[in-house]
């Protein structure tokens, strides 16, 4: 155990410093092309305003400026709400958007979407006193059990494929319009589980001692990648790059830094 | 040399705004009627007509009544009344109808419901806070917030009427309710009608607040389609076209009552 932490905070040292283990030669090389990447800052551990300097941080700000640095480019950040972000990528405004968006063919007639950069695990928040059910299974056979999550948002999708039968239309899924809303309704009795990463978990347990817990095993195979206008040309170095990235080790340091290290509730 | 005034000829008449919201409307249903994708949007999004019109109908009638109710604690000669009223509608009146929303929901409906159970303790009956829909928290918090602007309509309705008319009618002997019924109420209608009728329409708008809830209205059935397929801008096309039709439809209403109410005054 203590071997494979010094091998993973010398993969984080590494990081920090800049040092990247692969030669950044076989990478396209931009040119000190400027990026215009946009996200939302609502997404804990992925996207958020870090609550000591309100700076974005998280695991796709870090991920997309390693991209950006072995391809030679510059990223300028900038938010916007999930409505607004999808159409402005389509439109030009940004060349890149991220959010946790899973990719989906219906969605691929719209926006092009890089490889998958992460493939989710969900997690079942239950409030603390929950005796029901004890996994997604158990969940699934009581039909008067309700999950609250957002529409077109991982959370969703798991909760249709992976937890209820496959039918997007399900009563038994209450939809709100964020995270905090969902997690709302949870605490005061409205749905019985909230799907959300370990990260984002461990964050409401740890902000509402003694409300919640998790249950059952992690859930879901919902594929996360990056959105670009159709037919930019930044997707294909930007595969590129994350390719190195997941083979280099660096990938494991960043996911070991955000979801497992990284504590939202201090 | 004096002014004779020419009657205006039928093209100076045409109201121009009103064959281009038409022509509007034409283009719109005509896309909806002819392009499969819009065909679909529309099935989609349409079906949460019904919701939105009955939360706003319902919400409507119950701050109309609220609101005269308050507008008469306003007017009335009862300094308790009348400090309570203020202070009511003044609070009311500052805060955003989406942060009510949310107070409503999440802390006024859990209240409610236990407060509820306790007055029910002597009938063994246990009421969950599942069985108050958010559809009707959305009616409770929209009906609140309106009630506070509708009093203030009714207020000036009240205080248009003559205090010397009033004098009159109590020194005839009228009692207070008959004075309010046959001398103030008619006589107030005339001021208050198009305002209120006005204060519908923006209810029809705010109405889309209620998505934040997930209460399956037109918005909310938007969002749900348009975060799935990513068409946000074909899907907020057709969001705007069912609005403005209800708006419009609604605002040319007002219009011919406000003639009709000014051509019987004369």
């Amino acid at each position: 155990m203590s071997s494979l932490r010094t091998t993973l905070l010398a993969a984080a040292a590494t990081l920090i410093l800049g040092l990247s283990a692969a030669s950044a030669q076989d990478l396209p090389d931009l040119a000190g092309q400027e990026i215009t990447a946009v996200t939302e800052n609502a997404y804990v551990p992925l996207n958020f305003a870090d609550p000591a300097t309100g700076e974005g941080i998280g695991f796709e700000y870090d991920l997309f400026n390693e991209i950006a640095k072995r391809l030679n480019a510059k990223v300028t950040w900038e938010l916007a709400s999930w409505d607004v972000m999808i159409q402005a990528v389509r439109d030009g405004q940004f060349d890149v958007g991220m959010d946790g968006i899973t990719i989906n063919d219906e969605r691929k007639a719209q926006i092009d979407f890089s490889d998958s950069y992460l493939t989710s695990q969900q997690l079942m928040l239950v409030r603390a006193d929950e005796t029901r059910f004890t996994d997604a299974a158990s969940f699934a056979t009581d039909p008067t059990l309700l999950i609250g999550a957002q529409a077109g948002t991982t959370n969703f999708y798991v909760a249709v494929y992976n937890v209820l039968d496959g039918d997007e239309a399900n009563p038994r899924i209450k939809l709100f319009d964020t995270f905090g809303a969902s997690v709302q309704a949870l605490q005061a009795n409205d749905v019985d589980t909230v799907l959300m990463d370990q990260t984002s978990a461990n964050g409401y347990i740890g902000a509402n001692p003694g409300a919640f817990k998790v249950v059952g095993t992690p859930l879901g195979t919902e594929d996360f990648g990056f959105i670009f206008a159709p037919g930019s040309d930044l997707v294909a170095p930007v595969n590129a790059a994350l390719a190195q990235i997941k083979a280099d080790g660096t990938m494991e340091a960043l996911q070991q830094k955000w979801f497992y290290e990284y504590n939202s509730a201090h | 040399m004096t002014y004779i005034p020419r009657k205006p000829t039928l093209f100076a008449r045409i109201p121009w705004w009103l064959l281009a919201i038409l022509l509007l409307f034409t283009l719109g249903y005509w896309f909806i009627a002819t392009d499969a994708g819009y065909a679909q949007i529309f099935a989609a999004v349409s079906g949460g007509l019904g919701t939105t019109l009955w939360v706003t109908g319902v919400a409507f009638a119950a701050a109309t009544t609220l609101g005269l109710l308050v507008a008469l604690a306003r007017t009335s000669d009862n300094r308790i009344l009348r400090e309570l009223a203020t202070f009511y509608v003044e609070i009311i009146r500052g805060i955003p109808v989406l942060v009510f929303l949310f107070y409503v929901a999440f802390v006024g409906a859990p209240a409610m419901v236990s407060g509820l159970n306790w007055l029910l303790q002597p009938f063994d009956t246990v009421i969950t806070i599942r069985q108050f829909d958010f559809a009707w928290r959305a009616i409770v918090a929209l009906t609140v917030c309106y009630s506070a602007f509708i009093a203030e309509i009714f207020r000036a309705g009240i205080e248009s009427v003559d205090r010397g008319q009033l004098e009159a009618a109590r020194s005839l002997g009228l009692s207070r309710f008959k004075c309010f019924r046959l001398v103030v109420a008619p006589q107030a209608l005339r001021t208050i009608l198009p305002p209120l009728a006005n204060d519908f329409v923006s209810m029809i708008k705010d109405s889309a607040l209620v998505s934040a809830l997930g209460v399956q209205d037109i918005t909310q059935l938007g969002k749900v389609y348009s975060s799935g397929t990513f068409l946000f801008f074909e899907t907020y096309n057709v969001v705007a076209l069912l609005y403005l039709t209800l708006t419009i439809s609604l605002s040319l209403l007002v219009r011919l009552l406000e003639r009709h109410l000014r051509e019987n005054h004369r």
